[in-house]
């Protein structure tokens, strides 16, 4: 550790000060749109902003999803955890890379590829009229299944991620051992994996939650003004009504969300037991 | 030669507001071997940080051969480091890692090549050249970093805690290599240790700290000999030190009769300075064993436990049973309050 | 677990994750006119459309500019930030972390429109200028944190023992800090690099006729064409950053240092 602050600062400064004008500056004005009315402070845009049953139906929407796809990725995620850890070592690595593969593809072309499943000329609607279950294709696009699915498929390898690498750091004789004490794997699950394991539920579960919260391609492509989300409605009150006290109440439900999905998983982490 | 070769005055040394070692004084002599002994905490290796430069004291003077050094900065000093972690640089050869400093002094290539090699060979390297430092031993990687210091040809060699990342068996070695290398090169050498058996067995003279302040100076015979206070004794393997009164000895659990009157407030013994299996005082056996020459025993007495060596001649005595023992006038050391 | 499960769960989950793209990338390879899947007939007609779709070539160049520069710019401010926040003693390093780091906790539809509303507007900053500042805003947090990681990996001591040996510290930096910290920058880069190249919500109000990035450009001409040129580009684009990333875990381990 080096004790010349001044020079630490000047090294760090150039970083902070940027990201601090150009980002939270701008950020901060937008945020304070929704408190002003008439030039002085008051919570009315909050107010208006709710009293849309639209904006409501929104609201809960984006965080019903924000919650299931969490939920339903760390179901998955702890099954397809707990396999990648117990595979040899040579296929291990493999298969944790086809599983982080798809966070480097753009969320454009992954979420497109839904489009060619769930399309009135997709698989899905092929399958469902050549076996004669429906005359004419299903709607399965545009439905909060769809937006469901792809944020699933979107979100899914960061939980997966967050879990094998805190399953690795479980000694690697605990399981065994609560077999041999006479666990079932019920209890095995509930009571050695789970609490030791819990920092990674915890990071990966924030990650899903926030990123569903947040996702803006999802929603637009698969949900379209069919399914607005939080992100997809603030995009159409600034560009079809120039609508910016809304905007900026948007913007700032979403960085409590997340600020919120942050701090209680983290108080969750920390509790004990 | 200058016994004044590295001059510590008044050194003042703090991290932020916590002041480690405060107004320190202390004379090194040229050539000598000298060890910073102490538990962790005690400011040896702050003291050791301050003499390369690392860390700028708040006050005080630090001055080699004869020249004052407290601001002139770390690269500038022609000071050696061994480091613990030996820190040498994994992404270079172990003969870029030796010829690192003198490159940086531009030195003609062949210079550089011979002074190099030669630093190789004097710590028995030579043939390990394009190795990198994560392909070797980790004897090999604390010669490597001492021939990266040797070749500075430094005024003074630090090292820092230089044997405690070997196995034992490397570490009687590398004792004698680093005596050998002392007197082949006769520089003036200061170590770091908290082993007290290491600095005996190196040191020409050893630094005894406490709390950044010097406890004991002195040989090791002195030190070993004729520690000055309970915590040298303790350092120095007295481990049953006790108060007196009148011609009692006394602890927390109690007192036992001297059968004379006590010469200082507070006497001690070695555990080979306990007598076993004769005597007026009874102990209880909480613990026994074999240690090749002698055998160790743990006894319930009065005063708390006393550790005691028997001879190996003697028979064992069984967990539980009472022993007779003595502690002998003749091996006590006495100490002042 | 039996080995059979542990497969059959392990195939499930690849199928969801994997299996929906390449079903795009055969969707591109369409011989019809309409978006279909399996394919009315294989032909490469779709691929080859790609190239010659002016908006296309215009956008891919922009995202190219913004994720090369962008990143750059965030590496040559964020390696002394991280450099700084790992290795002085800083007063208020807590706060300069959380400022840094701030542009990933913050949506990027909110950064994109507080940017066009207080940044680009008032100062009258060009398109290209304002999704370059707002791109490397952006990495800055990832390369921060890449780098932090790789110096985090590096002891201390090395440093001091450069000095000791004669270095300066700027010296100390270049030939000991630089070369071992070498394949957490590149690392560092190539994070950025696809984060910046995929990113859509925070350019999406910065991007005006003719200014657009490619993934933005690509949700355009979706809402008006449905032809199978976008799975064609869709699957173009994965390759390159599969083999980006590819390359980078074969050279140096990239996983280590994400």
């Amino acid at each position: 550790m080096f004790l010349n602050r001044a020079e630490g600062l000047a090294l760090a400064l150039p970083a902070a000060l940027f990201t601090f004008l150009v980002f939270l500056v701008p950020v901060g004005i937008l945020l304070s749109v929704a408190f002003q009315s008439g030039g002085s402070w008051s919570l009315q845009g909050y107010v208006d902003f709710f009293a849309q049953p639209l904006n409501q139906t929104v609201f809960l929407r984006t965080l019903k999803l924000g919650i299931l796809v969490a939920g339903t990725s760390a179901v998955i995620g702890y099954l397809a955890a707990f396999c990648i850890v117990n595979l040899p070592p040579s296929s291990r690595g493999r298969i944790f890379g086809l599983v982080v593969l798809p966070l480097m593809i753009s969320p454009v072309a992954r979420t497109y590829a839904w489009i060619v499943i769930l399309g009135r000329t997709g698989i899905v609607n092929d399958v469902i009229t050549g076996l004669g279950l429906s005359d004419t294709p299903i709607r399965l696009l545009f439905t909060e299944t769809a937006v469901f699915i792809g944020l699933l498929q979107l979100f899914l390898p960061l939980m997966i991620i967050s879990l094998v690498s805190s399953m690795e750091n479980i000694p690697k004789d605990v399981v065994p051992a609560a077999r041999v004490l006479g666990a079932s794997w019920f209890q095995v699950f509930f009571r050695v994996i789970l609490p030791l394991t819990k920092e990674g539920l915890v990071i990966g579960g924030t990650l899903v939650f926030t990123g569903a919260l947040t996702a803006y391609i999802t929603p637009a492509i698969l949900g379209g003004s069919k399914v607005l989300m939080l992100e997809t409605l603030l995009y159409q009150k600034v560009n079809f009504s120039n609508d910016f006290v809304s905007a900026s109440v948007i913007a700032m439900i979403l960085i409590v969300m997340c600020f919120s999905a942050n701090l209680a998983l983290k108080r969750l982490a920390s509790a004990k037991g | 030669m200058s016994d004044r070769f590295v001059s510590l005055t008044d050194l003042t040394l703090s991290y932020g507001s916590t002041i480690a070692v405060p107004k320190l004084n202390l004379d090194i002599t040229e050539g000598e071997l000298i060890a910073l002994l102490g538990p962790s905490g005690c400011g040896k290796t702050t003291s050791m940080r301050a003499i390369a430069g690392l860390l700028a004291p708040t006050s005080g003077r630090i001055e080699i051969d004869g020249a004052d050094v407290t601001r002139t900065p770390a690269n500038k000093r022609g000071i050696g480091l061994v480091f613990q972690s030996y820190a040498l640089f994994p992404h270079l050869s172990a003969f870029e890692n030796v010829a690192f400093g003198l490159r940086l002094q531009k030195l003609p290539e062949a210079q550089i090549r011979a002074k190099t090699e030669a630093g190789m060979a004097t710590v028995g390297l030579t043939g390990f050249e394009t190795r990198k430092p994560g392909e070797m031993s980790g004897g090999q990687q604390q010669r490597l970093a001492l021939a990266r210091s040797l070749v500075m040809e430094p005024k003074v060699l630090l090292l820092d805690e230089p044997l405690s990342n070997l196995d034992a068996r490397l570490r009687l070695e590398m004792r004698n290599e680093l005596q050998r290398v002392q007197k082949d090169t006769g520089i003036t050498m200061v170590f770091v240790t908290h082993d007290q058996s290491e600095a005996l067995a190196l040191a020409d003279r050893i630094v005894l700290m406490k709390d950044g302040q010097i406890e004991q100076l002195g040989t090791p015979a002195q030190l070993y000999a004729e520690p000055a206070s309970a915590f040298a004794a303790d350092f120095m393997g007295f481990e049953n030190i006790f108060r007196t009164e009148g011609s009692d000895l006394v602890s927390d659990s109690g007192r036992l009769p001297l059968g004379y009157a006590a010469p200082e407030p507070i006497l001690a013994w070695r555990p080979g300075g306990v007598a076993v299996g004769t005597g007026p005082h009874q102990g209880r056996v909480l613990a026994s064993s074999f240690a090749g020459g002698h055998r160790e025993y743990v006894l319930d007495s009065p005063l708390g436990q006393i550790k005691a060596d028997a001879p190996i001649d003697t028979p064992e005595v069984p967990l539980g049973d009472m022993i007779a023992f003595d502690l002998p006038r003749a091996t006590a050391r006495p100490l002042a309050a | 677990m039996s080995r059979l499960s542990i497969w059959l769960i392990l195939g499930a989950t690849l199928t969801f994750l994997i299996g929906p793209f390449l079903i795009v990338i055969f969707a591109g390879l369409s011989a019809g006119e309409a978006l279909a899947f399996p394919p009315q007939g294989l032909s490469l007609k779709w691929y080859a459309k790609v190239f010659t779709v002016e908006s296309f070539r215009a956008s891919f160049a922009l995202s190219m500019f913004l994720a090369i520069f962008g990143t750059i710019a965030a590496l040559i401010i964020g390696i002394p930030a991280a450099y700084a926040l790992n290795r002085y003693d800083l007063p208020g390093a807590e706060t300069i972390r959380t400022i840094v780091a701030a542009p990933i906790i913050v949506p990027g539809i909110i950064v994109g429109l507080a940017l066009l509303r207080y940044f680009v507007v008032p100062l009258d900053v060009t398109i290209t200028m304002a999704l370059f500042v707002t791109h490397t805003a952006l990495v800055l947090p990832y390369a921060v944190r890449v780098v932090s990681s790789s110096l985090n990996n590096l002891r201390a001591d090395m440093e001091e023992a450069a000095v000791v040996l004669g270095c300066t510290r700027f010296q100390a930096f270049t030939k000991v800090v630089l070369p071992n910290i070498r394949g957490g920058i590149l690392a560092a880069f190539i994070l950025g690099f696809v984060t910046s190249f995929n990113e859509v919500p925070a350019s999406l109000f910065l991007s005006g006729p003719g200014v657009r990035t490619l993934p933005i450009d690509m949700l355009s001409y979706m809402e008006i064409t449905f032809d199978p040129s976008v799975a064609a580009l869709s699957a173009l684009l994965a390759f390159m950053s599969v083999a980006i990333v590819f390359a980078a875990e074969r050279l140096l381990g990239f996983s280590r240092y994400v």
